[in-house]
C-alpha cells in the first residue's frame, strides 16, 4: 500500500509541449558543450571506483605501491597483462567460484518466477477470502529488515531443518538450500510486481480459453505467463542481480570452501591477501563483469522493472 | 472464469508458506526469543527482560546506536540529494543520455563486497590514491588514515554507501521528472522565472511525492546497512564504525549469543517502524498532495 501510494505518485500521464525551438543557436551550443562536461566529469567521478579497479589488475607488485600512483598500468599490453587474472583461476578456485554464484543465483531467481508468478496471478485475477489482508501483510513485510529474521531463520535450520534432513540422509547447512529456498519463497517485489502487469492483461483474453473449458491454471499457465515475458524478464533479471550479490546468507550458512559463491570468496580472499591489490581486485573485476554484460545488454528490461516498482528485487 | 473456493489458495500457497517460515514465523520468534538468554548450542533460559536491561546498561550499546543515527542523519540526505542531482543530470535530451545514465546506475548493481575491496585500496592511508590527491594537489599536509581512524571510519562508510545507492533514487526521480508536465515550466519562463526559481518553485514541490518515497526506502536502508560495514571496517576500529545491523550480525554470528541479538534486533524493527510511522504522519505536511 506504501509503494502503492508512492506510484500514484510516479506514474501518471506525461504532457510534453515542445518550446525548445525558440532558443538562440549559439547559446544551445554553448549550454550542450557545458551539459556534456558535467555529465562526463560526474561520469567519471562515479565510475573511478571502477576504473582504478581494472587500471590496478595490470599492475605488477612494485608499481601498485609507487608513488605517485600510476595512471596508466605497467603490464599494460604487455604478455603478461592477465597474470593477476590466469593466477586466479589457476591457485584459487575462482572458476568455481563463479560457477557457484550461477547455479544459486539461476535456482533462486528461477523459484522467485514461478512463486511469484502464482501469487501474483491470484492477486490479480482471483477472489477468495483474505485477499486484501495478505496483500497487506505481504507489502508490510518487506519493511521489516532482514537482521530480524535472520536469526529465527538460522536457528530454524540449525534445529529443525538439519536433523530433519539428517534423519533422510540429506543435509540442510553447508548446502546451497538455505541460499536458494528462502528467496525461493519469499518474493515480496516480484508477486507486487507481477500483479500489477497481471492487473494491464485485458480480460477478453482469457474469455476464449474460458469459453473452451480450460482450468484455472491452464489460463495461468497459456494465457497470462506467455502474456508476461517482458515483466518475467525483468523480474528475473532483478532477483539473478539481487542473488549473485547476496552476502548475508552465504556468509552464515556456507562452510566449505568449494561451496562459497563469489562475494563470499572475495571476503576470505580478502583476510588472507591483504596487500595483493592486483589479485584482490581481479577476483573484484570478475565478480563485477558477468553482471556488467547482463546489464549492458537487458538495460532496458532492468530500468524498466526499477522504475515500476521502485525496489532493487 | 469458474474455480472452486479452494483454487486461489493452491496459487498463493508456496509464497504463503514462504512467508510463514521465513517471515511471520521469524518476526513472532524474534520476539520470543529476545526474552532468553540463548548462547551457542545451549538450550535457551527465560530472562525476562535481561536482554534489555543488559542492552541499556552497556556503553557499546548507546554508542552503537549514536553510529546508527549519524550514519542516518548523513547517509539519508546525501542519497536523495546526490539521486536528485543525477536524475536532473539525466533529464537532458541529449545524444548518449543513456550511456550516462548507464554509468551512473553501475555501482548499484555491483557486489558491495567487490567495490568495497576497491574502495579500501583507494583510501588506503600512504598509498591510497585519495591521499594522494590531498596531499599533492589540496596541500593537505597529514591527510587522515581514513579507515583506522575512530573519527573518519564511519564517515568512509557513509561515502562509499552514498556512491553505492543514490542510483536507484536517481532512477525514481527522473521518472518523476518525466511526469512533470512542461506546460508548467513554459507558464513559469512566460512569467520571467529563472531556472533556479523555476527549480525551487516547480519541480521541487511537483517531486514531493517521489521525494517522500524514496525518504521512505532510503531510511530503510539506512537501518539495514550491513555489507558495506561487513566489507571495509567490520565495525572498527573499537567499534566506532559499527552501526545497529552489524552489532545485531556480531553479536548472533560471531558471538552465538541468539537472545541478545534477537533484543538488539527488536529495537531496530521497533525504531523503523516509528521513524516510518512519523514520515507517514509528517508527510501531509510537506507533500504537495494533488502534484499532479
Amino acid at each position: 500500500m506504501l509503494i502503492e501510494k508512492a506510484k500514484r505518485g510516479i506514474a501518471t500521464p506525461q504532457f510534453r509541449v515542445q518550446v525548445d525551438n525558440v532558443r538562440h543557436h549559439g547559446v544551445t551550443l554553448t549550454r550542450h558543450t557545458l551539459n556534456y562536461a558535467l555529465l562526463i566529469v560526474t561520469a567519471f567521478l562515479m565510475a573511478f571506483p571502477f576504473l582504478w579497479m581494472l587500471s590496478t589488475t595490470f599492475k605488477t607488485q612494485s608499481a601498485i605501491f609507487s608513488l605517485p600512483p600510476m595512471l596508466i598500468p605497467d603490464r599494460l599490453f604487455t604478455p603478461d597483462m592477465f597474470s593477476s587474472y590466469e593466477r586466479l583461476f589457476a591457485e584459487h578456485n575462482f572458476a568455481r567460484y563463479t560457477f557457484n554464484s550461477f547455479y544459486v543465483s539461476l535456482m533462486a531467481s528461477i523459484g522467485q518466477l514461478i512463486t511469484a508468478s502464482l501469487a501474483g496471478f491470484a492477486f490479480a485475477r482471483l477472489e477468495f477470502r483474505g485477499k486484501n489482508v495478505l496483500f497487506g501483510l505481504l507489502l508490510a513485510t518487506a519493511l521489516v529488515p532482514i537482521e530480524v529474521t535472520i536469526i529465527p531463520e538460522f536457528l530454524l535450520a540449525m534445529q529443525v531443518f538439519e536433523p530433519l534432513f539428517n534423519f533422510f540422509g540429506g543435509r540442510w547447512i553447508d548446502t546451497y538450500n538455505p541460499l536458494i529456498v528462502p528467496s525461493f519463497f519469499v518474493g515480496t517485489t516480484g508477486t507486487f510486481l507481477l500483479r500489477e502487469f497481471f492487473r494491464t492483461v485485458p480480460r477478453e483474453l482469457e474469455e476464449a480459453a474460458v469459453v473452451d473449458g480450460a482450468t484455472v491454471f491452464h489460463i495461468y499457465r497459456h494465457v497470462y505467463l506467455p502474456l508476461s515475458l517482458p515483466a518475467m524478464t525483468t523480474l528475473f533479471l532483478l532477483a539473478f542481480i539481487n542473488n549473485w550479490n547476496a552476502l548475508l546468507r552465504p556468509v552464515i550458512y556456507v562452510k566449505s570452501p568449494e561451496l562459497r559463491t563469489l562475494p563470499i570468496a572475495l571476503t576470505t580472499f580478502q583476510s588472507e591477501y591483504t596487500a595483493q591489490w592486483d589479485m584482490l581486485l581481479a577476483g573484484s573485476v570478475v565478480t563485477i563483469l558477468p553482471l556488467l554484460v547482463v546489464y549492458i545488454f537487458a538495460q532496458r528490461y532492468i530500468v524498466e522493472g526499477i522504475s515500476t516498482t521502485g525496489l532493487k528485487g | 472464469m469458474r474455480y472452486a473456493k479452494i483454487t486461489p489458495y493452491m496459487f498463493i500457497m508456496p509464497m504463503l508458506l514462504g512467508l510463514i517460515l521465513f517471515r511471520f514465523g521469524p518476526i513472532v520468534a524474534s520476539f520470543l526469543i529476545s526474552f532468553t538468554d540463548w548462547r551457542g548450542t545451549r538450550p535457551p533460559v527465560f530472562v525476562g527482560l535481561g536482554n534489555y536491561l543488559e542492552m541499556f546498561n552497556s556503553d557499546v550499546f548507546w554508542l552503537v546506536l549514536l553510529n546508527t543515527f549519524n550514519f542516518t542523519l548523513l547517509y539519508v540526505p546525501g542519497v536523495m540529494v546526490l539521486g536528485l542531482g543525477l536524475a536532473l543530470l539525466v533529464n537532458q535530451k541529449l545524444k548518449g543520455i543513456a550511456v550516462f545514465r548507464g554509468i551512473y546506475y553501475l555501482p548499484a548493481i555491483t557486489s558491495m563486497v567487490a567495490v568495497a575491496l576497491v574502495w579500501n585500496w583507494i583510501f588506503t592511508a600512504r598509498f591510497g590514491v585519495l591521499n594522494h590527491v590531498l596531499r599533492t594537489y589540496l596541500g593537505v599536509s597529514n591527510p587522515p588514515n581514513w579507515l583506522s581512524n575512530p573519527d573518519t571510519a564511519l564517515l568512509v562508510l557513509v561515502i562509499v554507501s552514498i556512491w553505492k545507492s543514490a542510483g536507484l533514487p536517481m532512477m525514481i526521480y527522473l521518472a518523476g521528472l518525466k511526469g512533470i508536465p512542461a506546460y508548467l515550466y513554459e507558464a513559469a519562463r512566460i512569467d520571467g522565472a529563472n531556472g533556479w526559481q523555476q527549480f525551487r518553485h516547480i519541480t521541487l514541490p511537483m517531486l514531493t511525492p517521489v521525494s517522500f518515497f524514496v525518504l521512505i526506502i532510503t531510511l530503510f536502508d539506512a537501518f539495514s546497512t550491513f555489507e558495506v560495514t561487513f566489507a571495509m571496517t567490520r565495525g572498527g576500529p573499537l567499534n566506532a564504525s559499527t552501526t545497529l545491523p552489524f552489532y545485531i550480525y556480531n553479536n548472533a554470528f560471531n558471538f552465538f549469543r541468539y537472545g541478545f541479538s534477537s533484543a538488539l534486533a527488536y529495537v531496530l524493527m521497533v525504531i523503523v517502524m516509528i521513524l516510518t510511522y512519523i514520515n507517514f504522519r509528517m508527510r501531509s505536511r510537506w507533500v504537495v498532495q494533488d502534484a499532479y
